[in-house]
């Protein structure tokens, strides 16, 4: 029964990854694509705890949400918001 | 024209998007957790806190920092090397303008943000501390603490504006003189066994072996230390911090002095 439970809600934030990674992908606004990409990385965290490695989830929240969009904001900030 | 291109971008993702769901249901098909420990979690389970068969013992309860740290450390600190170097190199490309004031003169965001995000510092740091200093009994260790701490002066830099390094008492050199330090003690705290027993000991002994009576201490006051292990995650959290650190404080910098570093490239020299 629990594993249905856990498989469901990896199989539904997967699903929601994919919007977000599609979104990313046809935006303009770059800015918005970094959101989106970290919104995404978010849920990427979540299933690397749903799938018990809480090691990889401490270091991945870490850079993929706080250390790279932020390295790529500041790059945004060079090189222009719109494409 | 678009319309075509719009097209092959529609079908070319719903068939990426079905390969994946397709390899997700086909995954699932058997059990998610295994029932079972296979033989070799076992034989690491069995012997990073044996306290009654020391013979193999780490003295960390956490499995993974005790194969990261002891069982495999030759390894862990091979990804150090490597992660020291690329910053080094990070560095090398900006040699001239290293350690310079920027001119520009920011004044960051507006109070509200400040006051918020000088509160969230001190969580942040704390979190990035304790994930390092208990890397031996809960999940996570140096990397995962100093990259987690390094959150907090990359957020700093952009709220308060990049003229808070010009006025930070954490300067270039300070940084630089504290990250070599610590990758000197992590050697250190490797060959600390084989100095002292005169040779008979190991590189990277934690606990005491059957012809090397060396012994990292195995317990603080009353919590399981896992002997070296926590110093090299102390030592591993410094050197990443500080390097995360370097990699922004030259990435922040503005225009006028970047711009310098590629001059004359035009002319090719």
């Amino acid at each position: 029964m629990l594993e249905t439970v856990i498989f469901s809600i990896i199989g539904a934030v997967s699903l929601v990854s994919i919007v977000f990674v599609a979104l990313a992908i046809s935006t303009r606004d770059l800015l918005k694509a970094v959101i989106y990409s970290a919104v995404q990385s978010t849920l990427y965290a979540f299933l690397m705890y749903l799938l018990m490695a809480p090691d990889i989830v401490l270091v991945y929240v870490a850079v993929s949400v706080g250390l790279l969009p932020l390295i790529t904001i500041a790059l945004l900030k060079k090189v222009g918001r719109y494409e | 024209m678009s319309r075509v291109r719009e097209a092959v971008f529609i079908t070319l993702f719903l068939t990426v998007v079905s390969l994946i769901v397709l390899a997700t249901i086909t995954a699932s098909q058997g059990e998610i957790l295994p029932r079972t420990t296979r033989s070799l979690a076992k034989t690491f389970l069995n012997t990073t806190y044996n306290v009654i068969d020391r013979k193999f013992w780490t003295a960390s309860p956490e499995a993974v920092a005790a194969i990261v740290w002891d069982y495999r450390g030759l390894d862990t600190f091979y990804e150090t090397i490597v992660f020291y170097t690329a910053i080094i190199s990070c560095l090398m490309l900006y040699r001239d303008i290293l350690g310079k004031p920027d001119v520009t003169k920011g004044e960051g965001l507006s109070v509200v943000v400040k006051r918020a995000n000088a509160i969230a510092t001190v969580g942040i740091i704390a979190v990035g501390a304790s994930t390092i200093l208990h890397g031996m009994i809960t999940p996570g260790g140096g990397f995962q603490g100093g990259a987690i701490a390094a959150v907090a002066p990359v957020v700093l830099l952009v709220v308060f504006s990049r003229n808070l390094i010009d006025r930070s008492r954490l300067t270039y050199r300070k940084s630089i003189v504290l990250r070599n330090l610590a990758i000197l003690s992590i050697v250190l705290t490797a060959l600390l066994p084989v100095l002292l027993s005169a040779g008979r000991g190991y590189v990277f002994q934690n606990q005491n072996k059957e012809f090397s009576v060396f012994s990292y201490p195995s317990l603080l006051i009353d919590v399981p230390m896992g002997g070296s292990i926590w110093f090299y995650n102390l030592f591993e959290g410094i050197a990443v911090f500080t390097a995360f650190y370097l990699a922004f404080r030259t990435i922040l910098y503005s225009e006028a002095i970047s711009l310098i570093v590629v001059e004359g490239e035009d002319r090719g020299f």
